[in-house]
């Protein structure tokens, strides 16, 4: 009986079950290539030896910087076979925040995906003595490079062959000495608050993970996955490498960035993870493509928009819907619905989850309205990406649904959301103040604030250290409102302040491709960003924006003035995490005096 | 003897001479740089290598064959290709198709040969493929099935350099590449150039006013002014050139540069 207790040893099970069946697919040259669970398999195995024989040993660290690719699945495996330790680093991260992690994490290897990527290293080098091997998967343009310390992914698994080649027995006896308590990757949190710090995952961690969250997100080998968020990022690493070594399920590759969305049309997933940054992006791009559609197409949606969300409520109400609202919805999803699904690419998603942030139930809503089956769900870093998920017959918007099985939650006396199961992190690396306050007898303080329902589900209210406590003693959630203010087509980022304040405020960052296509049809003139926010007519498009969103919350809720932001936040500029979420510290601070004069004038 | 040389042509349009007794020599895995002020002949110079002139005396010798008195046409054939300086694409077809006409030279069977004797599917995979390196190589994946009409002038540009790169030329003749593009799509351009002589081993003749990046990436810089060579040589070379410095700023330009030096009144 062989072992299914590490996360190799899953691979492993997979390759000997599925063979010569589809893996991966990468697009090459303009055509899907298929890549078998064999092929996927010897990659990894050569690429581990090769690591290997280069003296890469157990407990090592190495990083993997890059887009995500049929390598960084290779890397990730063969590291984690040789018993060392793979850690991630976001591909839009500048040279200085990569260097923390490499340097942070002790990393002796770094794996690069290409040129841009092994510059930014090669900048920082030099702060970086532990580095013994710099391996680029893409060599274009590195023919004038002379540093003696990179090397092509390529001659790591020559190297990996020729050792295979001599010692046939050698990879099976690296995952032999695998122990399920080993650490088998590291996840930075991206850290709104602080420098990243560094969640050590076992192999232990996963397994269990998997097992659990199979049993709410089931996956089968017909399952068709694009992988397109950062692979460093747990709950993509999830989607992307842990879940299909369970199920067999097909790992799509987008061509790259930019193209994902012509080659989620061409796949067609059938299980889908997306961001609520997408999720609010794909349901923006739909609402101002209606706006000047054909008069026909516009009547259409007009008439088939209602259907779809009464069809939706008696869903969430688990009620039976009447036979007319079947028949009309029927009609509106062969009339619109099918096309509108198709566009997205999510025609076929069998179970399209939202998570990594806080969504705005209204954009969930929109979603089930044309028949998505979109589920939100939560989970941590620190306890390997997946704590509560909605059931698909059981959705209660707002809620991140119960706890997957073998999952316990309670709430805590304050209101913070404690978290116990067997996929509980390892701890820090090398920070053990940081463990020991963060799992206290076995339960994992989350910095969540929530409440439990009658039926276990949770609801997060939001992050501890960011409920607002306004000058009248309020406590406020500032996401739920800024979340609400996103869900305008014109609204790219909302930061709600207050704390300590007499009443609310907003900094907003426009949509710009969308208040920039709104200004030429008012015909109105603009050269950049920040010509364009400067618009007293914008202004009084997102002044009507904000008065609707208003409108969904209680008075001290009402946000009562806002400014719209002169520059578009950026991760560059530190005032977004590699995940885009806001760093509201940074934000406070640049903005300052705006925030400030907006608490002295009178009303604006 | 180098790969391209190009021995005192002449080539005149009434009484104007456009270039006068221009020798030139380039070596093959060169990028060779043209500069000069506007009207100095520089694109006449390029027209007549790629057989769009047909200079009145001189030589021109590339790789053995002699090219004054060929059709652009059999030019090409030899390994030449070019870009323009205003975007000479068909814009009212995708990328992939303008690409795929850069491959024409390569087809092995011509319109009537299909008619008869039917048509291979085969030759045209093998071009698809070739087209879909250089969509590659450019970092073009987003825009494959584009018109070129719709496209940003930046991006056209870049089409417009696939469409040579696909006709796998040994020369490559680039007309303004960076004209009309902002910072970023300069950067971009410059990395591309620099990326095709390394990776594929094209010689490079580039005309370029950017003179950032001609010191930049040209390994060799002619200057042309009134048709007439008047310096060749390294970059630094060119630069410390008196005769250059006239030609770019004028007679007087010592005068102009001491006056620059003197303290402003007050």
């Amino acid at each position: 009986m062989s072992r299914l207790d590490t996360i190799p040893h899953l691979f492993l099970d997979k390759v000997r079950k599925y063979g010569d069946r589809v893996a991966l697919r990468e697009k090459e040259y303009g055509v899907w290539q298929d890549i078998s669970f064999n092929e996927y398999y010897r990659h990894v195995r050569h690429f581990c030896l090769g690591l290997v024989e280069l003296d890469l040993r157990r407990g090592d660290h190495v990083s993997i910087f890059g887009e995500n690719e049929p390598e960084w699945l290779y890397a990730d495996l063969a590291i984690q076979s040789a018993g060392a330790v793979a850690v991630g680093i976001y591909p839009t991260n500048p040279a200085k925040e990569a260097k923390y992690v490499i340097g942070h994490s002790d990393s002796r290897f770094v794996v690069c995906a290409d040129q841009e990527q092994l510059d930014k290293i090669l900048e920082v080098k030099a702060d970086l003595p532990l580095i013994e091997k710099m391996i680029v998967v893409d060599m274009k343009g590195l023919r004038r490079y002379t540093d003696p310390d990179i090397m092509s992914f390529a001659d790591v698994e020559e190297i990996g062959r020729k050792v295979d080649n001599g010692d046939p027995d050698r990879y099976e006896r690296l995952v032999e000495r695998i122990e399920p308590s080993d650490v088998a990757i590291m996840v930075y949190t991206s850290g709104t608050t602080g420098p990243p710090k560094g969640a050590m995952i076992s192999h232990q961690n996963v397994v269990s993970m998997v097992k659990n969250a199979l049993q709410v997100i089931p996956q089968y080998e017909t399952d068709e996955i694009v992988s397109y968020l950062p692979l460093c990022h747990v709950a993509e690493r999830m989607m992307s490498v842990f879940l299909p070594l369970n199920s067999g399920a097909t790992v799509n590759f987008a061509e790259s960035v930019e193209t994902v969305v012509q080659d989620m049309r061409e796949i067609l997933p059938t299980f889908y993870l997306a961001v609520p940054r997408i999720w609010e992006k794909m349901m923006a791009g739909i609402t101002i493509k209606m706006k000047d559609a054909s008069w026909l197409k516009r009547t259409t949606m007009a008439w088939a928009m209602p259907i779809g969300r009464r069809m939706a409520e008696a869903r969430l109400a688990r009620r039976t819907p009447p036979a007319a609202l079947k028949l009309g919805y029927l009609l509106a999803r062969l009339l619109l619905f099918r096309h509108l699904k198709k566009e997205l690419g999510l025609l076929r998603a069998r179970i399209a989850i939202s998570g990594a942030a806080p969504i705005a139930p209204e954009v969930l809503f929109f979603f089930m309205s044309l028949g998505v089956p979109v589920v939100e769900g939560w989970g941590m870093t620190e306890e390997t990406g997946i704590g509560c998920m909605n059931r698909l017959d059981d959705v209660k918007l707002g809620y991140v649904g119960q706890p997957i099985p073998n999952v316990e939650v309670k709430i805590a006396e304050d209101g913070e959301i404690l978290l116990r199961c067997d996929h509980v992190f390892v701890g820090y690396w090398k920070d053990p103040a940081a463990t020991a306050s963060t799992v206290v007898d076995g339960w994992l303080h989350t910095g969540d604030v929530g409440e439990l329902d009658e039926h276990g589900r949770l609801k997060i209210t939001d992050r501890k250290k960011e409920i607002i406590i306004t000058a009248g003693g309020k406590n406020i959630a500032p996401s739920e409102i800024e979340n609400r203010l996103k869900c305008s087509p014109y609204v790219n980022e909302a930061v709600v302040i207050g704390d300590r304040r007499p009443y609310l405020v907003a900094l907003i960052q426009i949509e710009y491709e969308n208040v920039a296509k709104w200004a030429q049809e008012k015909g109105l003139a603009y050269t950049t960003f920040k010509s364009l926010a400067q618009l007293p007519e914008v202004n009084e498009l997102i002044l009507s924006e904000v008065d609707e969103a208003n409108k969904d919350f209680a008075q001290v809720e009402k946000v009562k003035k806002f400014r719209l932001l002169e520059k578009e936040l950026d991760h560059d500029d530190d005032e977004l995490t590699a995940t885009l979420k806001l760093r509201r510290k940074t934000v406070y601070k640049k903005f300052g005096d705006i925030i400030d004069e907006m608490y002295k004038s009178k009303r604006g | 003897m180098g790969f391209l040389e190009v021995d005192t042509i002449s080539l005149a349009f009434g009484g104007i001479m456009a270039v006068s007794r221009v020798s030139l020599s380039v070596e093959r895995g060169q990028i060779y740089a043209v500069i000069g002020p506007n009207g100095a002949g520089k694109t006449s110079l390029l027209n007549c290598i790629s057989g769009f002139y047909r200079p009145q005396k001189g030589r021109i010798v590339f790789d053995g064959h002699h090219l004054v008195g060929l059709r652009p046409d059999q030019v090409a054939r030899l390994g030449i290709a070019r870009t323009f300086q205003n975007v000479e694409l068909f814009a009212h077809m995708s990328v992939i198709d303008n690409l795929l006409l850069g491959r024409h030279n390569h087809f092995g069977r011509g319109f009537f040969h299909n008619i008869l004797f039917g048509y291979r599917a085969e030759e045209e995979t093998v071009h698809r493929r070739k087209v879909e390196e250089v969509i590659d190589f450019l970092e073009m994946e987003k825009w494959r099935k584009h018109l070129v009409a719709n496209l940003p002038y930046g991006v056209q540009k870049r089409v417009e350099l696939g469409r040579a790169l696909a006709q796998a030329p040994t020369l490559l003749l680039l007309d303004e590449p960076m004209a009309g593009m902002n910072l970023e799509e300069t950067e971009d351009i410059a990395r591309f150039i620099l990326d095709i002589h390394q990776e594929l081993g094209t010689t490079i003749i580039m005309i370029e006013h950017d003179m950032d990046v001609v010191m930049d990436i040209s390994q060799r810089i002619c200057v042309l002014n009134f048709g007439e060579k008047i310096a060749e040589g390294t970059p630094a070379e060119v630069q410390s050139n008196t005769a250059v410095q006239t030609a770019y700023l004028g007679e007087h330009y010592d005068s102009v540069l001491k006056q620059l030096e003197q303290p402003l009144q007050p």
